[in-house]
């Protein structure tokens, strides 16, 4: 029998205009789903839903599960329906700024039953699918609840900043973060703190003394381990709701799922010790069919997970996002450093003037990208903690390569390709990660190509700009990354076309990062808003900031400290 | 972690076949086990009472029935009212768990979980004359395993079938209870509409 889904929006008004005739000409099903509408909109009891529940013909809740045995019961299907009616007009009154997408309106309505289920749960939607925007949803369906809080990464805590902003601008947002974190005695309900894992071990107890409505956990593999001090801090929050977001809630071990959920769900899997007995041991060791269906039974009320191909019929084929990442305290103090003595020195005018300008944007462009990239220092220390982007380009793509897909990273830059080269290799532990550069031979470049389409060895194809700009067929790449900017929005969109081709079925990824308050957000700010500085938007950056007086490009390049978090 | 007995729940079930107190040890033990471990039993099921299991050897299969004297109607009572107190101080417990404490309070007691291999009543459709053949053996690794995954079973497997029937989950009905006759709700469409405007006014 041929199926047609309709949206909810479409639906519903439809279902409420059945009266008359046409009423009549349809079957009882429709008609008691008609009643339900009419019954939301009088905002019928629990007792008027359970009286159609049971007089609602079988054919109208014949929704197999997925195992076909079994068919949901029309009061759970009304309870959904009732849930998801009354989501849509509650985001609708919180005045969110975005289009949610039905399955993201399914994973808002989920969110906000948490209290009814015990109040913790964990939203495990892969990347790409928009956890982000359905937690902002939850937290500004609750404006008197409560204050909420929402603990991150410290890569992290702008880009929640700036979520928040843009969807949500009426939501105030406190920042506690930094030497100076202040937070008031009391926290007005309704206002979103957003802190990071590394304040919420050293702050453990001042966080905890707060009555929480909200506490948001996100990229929860941060509590993975139960005996880490993060993960104690965040099972002493008190809240009505602690919801746990991660795409991989099982990197290595089961264990690390009874550590999320200890923390939003205590007691549901019992202690660490049982866990083991019980689940992790026989589905680890022998593959115990029975334990694993019995832990799905018990996980599945409080765990929602949608892949992208679960919800590829409401996903558009092409999806931007941009991420900001943090400075770190290295990155900053070089930052500034640089900006104080180009302008003490001074630019000139003229072609030296240009000249001028353009080292210093590249060098300010590479203490973004990382310190390493711009000291040339890369032997003597570490690669991590040293770069907010380059951080969160790598928790990024271990997640893209965790849920098995593939990922094309763009740097303009030779020196960063290898940097970001050695670190990926070396967290995702397999096949060295390639790098496809303008140095390699003609015949060496396509062999790259050939294996990223054709062998499954590295899942990740890094590309200079420049050399990826022509002839090359990537579309096993549901990934893009723009990792740092070209400035000229026509280079980028044709390398993310070496990923994207008419006719393909899945969505493509597009993320751009940016570091919150350094000139690439300022950039990528006024290409955002398509306003003045000619030659910004067309493409010639760098000529147009030649054009500028000492005080308008200062006024570009240095540092905002309002929005570095 | 112990492959067979991680609880002693399943410890207790364990040791109605793997006896220490016998000169000899029993020779079919390491191939019950090894059956266990290779999924060879290919279905289990645990009734009050009562355990059914095919077990599959070399191809070849055999249906295995263990029959378990219930607990009289006094032990009973008394295993509730522990297993209820034991609960009480347990409030975090996950379900299907039993605490150990209360293990070790029914042992003090005298009040066996598992029922030892002499009062079993073990059928096999295999032509091995012993009592517990290998087919049994496994199907008794099998049940120490599930009982530590779920230690509550330990208890219903003794107690009265009615009383512990693992409740359906409530947002689904099985497609064996829909009746055909009336999928399309064709008598009383138009009650429904009564209904609904008598409640709307």
């Amino acid at each position: 029998m041929p199926v047609r889904l309709v949206d909810l929006d479409a639906a519903v008004p439809a279902l409420r205009s059945l009266i008359g005739e046409g009423r009549a000409a349809c079957g009882a099903s429709v008609r008691a789903w008609r009643d339900a509408v009419l019954l939301v909109d009088a905002d019928g009891g629990d007792e008027a839903f359970a009286n159609l529940a049971a007089r609602m013909p079988v054919a109208a809740h014949t929704v197999l599960n997925p195992e076909a045995t079994a068919i949901a019961t029309a009061a759970a299907l009304l309870e959904q329906f009732r849930h998801a009616v009354a989501t849509r007009v509650q985001i609708g009154s919180a005045a969110v700024r975005a289009e949610l997408r039905p399955y993201q309106i399914a994973g808002v309505a989920w969110l906000r039953a948490l209290p009814r289920v015990g109040g913790g749960g964990v939203l495990a939607d892969e990347m790409g699918v928009g956890k982000t925007l359905q937690a902002v949803c939850l937290l500004a369906t609750r404006p008197s609840a409560g204050p909420h809080l929402v603990v991150c990464p410290t890569s992290l805590v702008g880009n929640w900043r700036r979520e928040l902003a843009r969807f949500t601008p009426d939501v105030p947002v406190l920042d506690y973060h930094g030497s100076s974190r202040a937070l008031p005695s009391a926290v007005p309900a309704g206002t979103v703190v957003v802190t990071s894992y590394s304040i919420l071990r050293t702050d453990a107890d001042a966080l905890a003394a707060t009555e929480w409505d909200v506490v948001v956990l996100d990229e929860a593999q941060q509590i993975k381990n139960p005996d880490a001090l993060a993960t104690r801090a965040a099972a002493r929050l008190p809240a009505t709701i602690r919801l746990a977001m991660t795409g991989t809630p099982i990197e290595n071990r089961l264990e690390e799922l009874w550590s999320i959920l200890n923390v939003t769900n205590p007691g549901l899997l019992g202690n660490r010790a049982r866990f083991r007995q019980r689940f992790a041991a026989p589905i680890e060791q022998r593959r115990s069919a029975t334990a694993a269906a019995r832990l799905n039974g018990l996980v599945a009320p409080h765990l929602l997970r949608r892949t992208k191909a679960d919800v590829v019929a409401d996903l558009p084929p092409k999806q931007y996002s941009t991420i900001a990442c943090t400075l770190t305290g290295e990155q900053a103090r070089l930052y500034r450093r640089e900006v104080d003595e180009a302008f003490k020195t001074g630019l000139g005018s003229g072609i030296e003037r240009r000249g001028r300008v353009l080292a210093l944007l590249t060098s300010l462009k590479q203490i973004c990208n990382h310190p390493a990239q711009f000291l040339g220092d890369d032997d003597d220390l570490g690669l991590a903690g040293r770069s907010g982007k380059f951080d969160r380009a790598t928790e990024m793509l271990n997640e893209i390569v965790d849920d098995d897909d593939r990922a094309l990273v763009f740097t303009q830059y030779r020196a960063m390709g290898d940097l970001l080269s050695r670190r990926l290799t070396e967290v995702l532990g397999g096949a060295p990660i390639p790098f496809l550069h303008g140095g390699l031979s003609a015949e060496r470049r396509d062999r790259l190509v050939h294996a990223f389409q054709h062998d499954d060895a590295a899942p990740i194809l890094l590309l200079s700009l420049r050399a990826a700009g022509f002839g090359l067929n990537l579309t096993r790449a549901s990934h893009v990354l723009h990792y740092d900017r070209w400035w000229n929005p026509a280079v980028e969109d044709q390398a993310t076309d070496r990923a994207h081709r008419i006719g393909q079925q899945r969505t493509l990824n597009v993320y751009t990062l940016v570091t919150g308050g350094t000139v690439e957000d300022h950039i990528a700010r006024l290409h955002n808003s398509k306003r003045a500085l000619a030659g910004v938007v067309s493409g010639d950056t760098e000529a147009a900031l030649a054009d500028l007086s000492d005080d308008d490009l200062r006024n570009v390049l240095q540092l905002d400290d309002e929005r570095l978090t | 972690m112990a492959e067979f007995g991680a609880t002693p729940w399943g410890r207790a079930w364990l040791k109605t076949i793997e006896t220490s107190n016998v000169a000899v040890p029993n020779s079919l033990l390491p191939k019950a086990r090894s059956i266990a471990r290779n999924d060879g039993v290919t279905s289990l099921t645990i009734q009050a009472g009562r355990i059914h299991a095919t077990v599959a050897l070399r191809g070849i299969t055999h249906a295995v029935q263990i029959q378990l004297p219930p607990w009289d109607s006094q032990t009973s009572r008394r295993v509730a009212w522990l297993t209820s107190n034991a609960r009480a101080g347990h409030p975090a417990l996950a379900p299907g768990d039993l605490p150990d404490a209360l293990e070790a309070d029914l042992r003090r007691e005298g009040i066996g979980i598992a029922v030892p291999a002499e009062e079993q009543t073990v059928e096999c459709t295999c032509p091995a004359r012993r009592t517990h053949c290998v087919h049994a053996l496994a199907t008794l690794y099998t049940l120490a395993q599930r009982i530590d995954e779920r230690p509550a079973i330990a208890v219903d497997l003794r107690g009265d079938a009615s009383e512990h029937a693992t409740p359906p989950d409530p947002g689904w009905m099985s497609l064996s209870a829909i009746d055909a006759n009336d999928f399309y709700g064709t008598s009383g469409g138009r009650v429904v509409d009564d209904e609904v405007s008598d409640l709307l006014g």
